[in-house]
């Protein structure tokens, strides 16, 4: 370990290459450890749980071809006919959450209020709705056949019945008890009564601010956006999805029926996110590796430039194990100054970053590990060359001075 | 010269093949990168309405709660209530004006073989294809009645008729809409703008409508828009006349106007427009409404997003990196051959004639990661149009003039990266090799 000297003096002489191999891994550090900080916040993002039986679930939507079609006829008719169906647990006609399109509504809980409201996604199905949905209830009860209303969005109707998620009771009624309270809509008095509460539900639209906050409604509207919702047993996913398909064409062949899974429609909710997850991992591996290659290089560059040295330091007695450390030493030497630099560097893109696309801020932690990380990829990257440079014989030092 | 020097590269290049590989393949993953990043960029910010630029405009009123304003750049919605939309249509200022929502439904052929499907549909004044200057192969826009009263009449893309129609002039054929017959009145050609600048509420880079159909047909068939539809306060709606006269917002509009003075007519009647309504005890906010032009509605928009223009900076410190590694590289390489150099001088070459020759070689070594680069990024964008699931699929493609730029940037970095590299050998004191030869 007392070779600090010599190869710092021999650097000396290549500084410049041994300058542009600090900058390079500065400047990855830098990249990959704000990468990693916008990666790790995606997959927290889409790793969050949604409150609902993702996997199990298949949505069938209706497009009728006939003028003046009696869609709630045909909700309560296909409602029946696919309870029956084998595989399916539960199913409801109301909108799907975790698509990108909803509905948002204020909700105040004192009546008559124009500022102030709470902000959050609604939703409309019948008794089965938490069920197919597979939501828990945590407190109070779920709807039952007699809460549920027919009705339409141009009628005039307002709930007074609704289950909210634990998130929004806890918004609306701070730390206080939710169950049995009453919320109002906008400027209005009419209480709607909050007899249950479940555990979660992201909503229709999970990266919103507002996601989680979620109120329900007992009543099946008339309109075109709602779809059914249709849960599977466990394992039965994709053959419900094709019974689905097969029996609304046959129950009624004067529209059009377009069935998917929920995961393929969260899937496309996350695809940007993902998209960027993916990316910035590809970035931060070909930038790394790129890296390694480059120290590879210029390794093996100054071995074969130092060949003659090598051979004289062996004559006069140095063992291959000191040849090997001698150049892992000159390496390290270099790592950590890159190192110092990307440290600087990633705190400077951060603040960058943060400020220009309200991307996390980098914790330390973060960029140590990426360093961390990077050294041992720098060192790797010299071990193969500098170990060969430990078998350069002795004699080469007599053969050609 | 030059092409002696080219070959000398070569030749340079083939006796050092790993090094050689090693500085390729850095340019190239460096180009291959930030040219997918730029390329997405490059696509997503263009502007399909560029030549009109000038002259259209797309038009927001600052309708909206008093207590807070409405949640985006501007603090104006959007789009319009639809009784403004209407108001705003007996205006005889701007040169054409249109009133639309973006809408949908099944569509069947009576008779034919052909199962229904579901089509992409626009509700829209029949200025529009005079508007967005759309020309037609068969037929017509619907006549100005249409506007107002409800005529069933359709118009029809190229794609569509083609689907429907084998591509014959199906002008005064009839189709079924959402159950409906509706006539056709024209086919117009295929219009595809990407960004979707006419409408940027529905998804950027969507596909644009199949069917037209026009705006008097509100009443007739209760038309609720496939798009957003945003209110500020609680109203009752018991029927579609209540929908239709509430405060929601769900129609975009836009309005030519050809001169500096229809801008200030317009402006002055906006102004009215706003104040009439305003003693009406409507508009509650401070007045405010906006003129926004195709480039400045995209830009509002936000349709390059922080995500994409945080990628594009990364690629750009991605191909840094990428240049500093072959700088290292490439000094590397030319001073392993500095014999050779000290050779060439000794022999009568000039300082300057070494520089040249390294430079080219560096280029040759730039012009090859070029050609792997526009690989890598065709690949990047096939992998980014699979990720983004449709959502990419009009601008996660190369043109000529990416592949162009791609080889330009792969040159351009790599006589960058070769400049430092190409001095110091040209600087070679040709005494010291002679001696060891």
């Amino acid at each position: 370990m007392l070779e600090l000297r010599p190869i710092l003096s021999a650097l000396w002489r290549h500084k410049i290459s041994a300058l542009l191999i600090a900058v390079q891994l500065g400047l990855t550090l830098a990249i990959v450890g704000n990468a990693s900080v916008v990666i790790q916040e995606r997959m927290e993002r889409i790793a969050r749980p949604t409150g609902v039986a993702v996997t199990d679930i298949v949505t069938a939507k209706f497009m009728p071809v006939a003028k003046d079609y009696d869609r709630l006829r045909a909700f309560r008719r296909d409602l029946d006919m696919i309870r029956q169906l084998p595989g399916v647990a539960a199913a409801t006609v109301s909108r799907v959450p975790l698509t990108g399109g909803g509905s948002r509504t204020g909700l105040h809980t004192k009546p008559n209020r124009e500022v102030g409201a709470t902000s959050s996604a609604q939703f409309w199905g019948d008794e089965q709705l938490v069920d197919a949905l597979d939501m828990k209830l945590v407190a109070g009860r779920d709807f039952t056949a007699s809460d549920i209303t027919e009705t339409s969005f141009s009628s005039g109707w307002r709930p007074s019945k609704a289950i909210v998620t634990q998130q929004l009771a806890g918004e609306l009624f701070a730390g206080g008890e939710a169950l049995g309270k009453a919320v109002y809509l906008g400027d209005e008095d009419n209480p709607i009564e909050i007899v249950g509460i479940v555990e979660r539900n992201l909503g229709p639209w999970p990266n919103a601010p507002d996601a989680g906050n979620a109120v329900f409604y007992p009543a099946i509207m008339d309109t075109q956006w709602f779809d059914y919702v249709v849960r599977a047993e466990p394992g039965q996913r994709d053959a419900v999805a094709k019974l689905l398909e097969e029996k609304l064409a046959e129950h009624d062949p004067q529209r059009v029926v377009t069935v998917k899974t929920l995961q393929e429609q969260l899937d496309r909710y996350y695809a940007g996110d993902n998209t960027m997850i993916k990316v910035l991992s590809s970035v931060a591996g070909l930038l790394t590796f790129i890296v390694a290659l480059g120290i590879v290089g210029l390794t093996v560059f100054w071995i074969t430039q130092r060949q003659k040295q090598i051979g004289v330091r062996r004559a006069l007695g140095a063992t291959r194990s000191a040849i090997s450390r001698y150049f892992l030493l000159e390496n390290l030497l270099i790592a950590v100054t890159g190192i110092l630099i990307g440290v600087a560097a990633a705190q400077i893109f951060n603040y960058f970053l943060a400020s220009e696309f309200d991307q996390p801020a980098l914790p330390l932690s973060t960029t140590l590990s990426c360093a961390l990380i990077l050294l041992g990829v720098s060192l790797t990257a010299t071990l193969v060359p500098a170990l060969r440079a430990a078998n350069i014989s002795p004699a080469t030092a007599t053969r050609s001075v | 010269m030059i092409g002696y020097y080219i070959s000398l590269a070569m030749r340079s290049l083939r006796g050092t093949p790993i090094l050689s590989a090693l500085m390729v393949a850095a340019i190239a993953v460096g180009v291959g990168a930030s040219m997918t990043t730029l390329t997405l960029n490059y696509m997503m910010s263009r502007n399909a309405l560029a030549d009109k630029d000038d002259v259209l405009f797309a038009v927001q009123l600052d309708n909206w709660d008093p207590h807070k304003a409405f949640h985006n750049p501007s603090e104006m919605p959007w789009q319009l209530t639809y009784k403004d939309a209407i108001d705003l249509l007996r205006s005889d200022i701007p040169s054409h004006q249109v009133a639309m929502h973006r809408w949908g439904g099944p569509i069947a052929l009576e008779g034919s073989e052909l199962r229904p499907y579901t089509v992409e549909a626009r509700v829209t004044s029949r200025d529009f294809f005079a508007l967005f200057d759309i020309p037609f192969i068969h037929g017509g826009t619907w006549p100005h009645a249409a506007d107002n009263n409800s005529a069933y009449q359709i118009v029809l893309s190229q794609r569509t008729n083609e689907k429907l129609f084998g591509g014959e002039n199906s002008v005064g054929r009839t189709v079924n809409f959402n159950g409906a017959p509706f006539t056709v009145v024209g086919v117009i050609e295929d219009w595809q703008p990407s960004p979707k600048v006419h409408d940027l509420n529905n998804g950027d880079f969507l596909e644009s409508a199949e069917v037209f159909l026009p705006f008097g047909l509100h009443r007739a068939l209760e038309i609720y828009p496939w798009g957003n539809t945003n209110g500020w306060k609680s109203e009752d709606i018991n029927s579609y006349e209540d929908q239709l006269g509430s405060e929601y917002v769900w129609i975009q509009y836009w309005a030519q106007l050809d001169t500096p003075e229809q801008m200030e007519r317009y402006r002055d009647y906006l102004t009215g427009f706003i104040r009439e309504r305003k003693a009406q005890g409507r508009f509650p906010r401070p007045l405010k409404f906006g003129l926004s032009n195709p480039s400045e509605w995209l830009a509002l928009n936000e349709v390059v997003d922080g995500d994409d223009r945080m990628l594009s900076w990364l690629s750009l410190a991605f191909l840094l990196v990428c240049l500093v590694n072959a700088v290292a590289l490439l000094l590397a390489k030319f001073l392993r051959k500095a014999p050779e150099a000290g050779v060439r001088r000794a022999l009568g070459a000039s300082g300057r004639s070494i520089f040249s020759q390294h430079l080219v070689e560096s280029g040759c070594i730039g012009f090859a990661g070029g050609l792997i680069g526009i690989l890598m990024t065709l690949v990047g964008l096939a992998l980014i149009r699979q990720l983004a699931m449709g959502h990419m699929d009009t601008v996660a493609s190369m043109n000529w003039l990416m592949m162009l730029s791609a080889i330009g940037l792969a040159i351009l970095s790599s006589l960058l990266a070769g400049l430092y590299p190409a001095w110091r050998i040209s600087r070679t004191n040709p005494s010291i090799y002679l001696k060891t030869q």
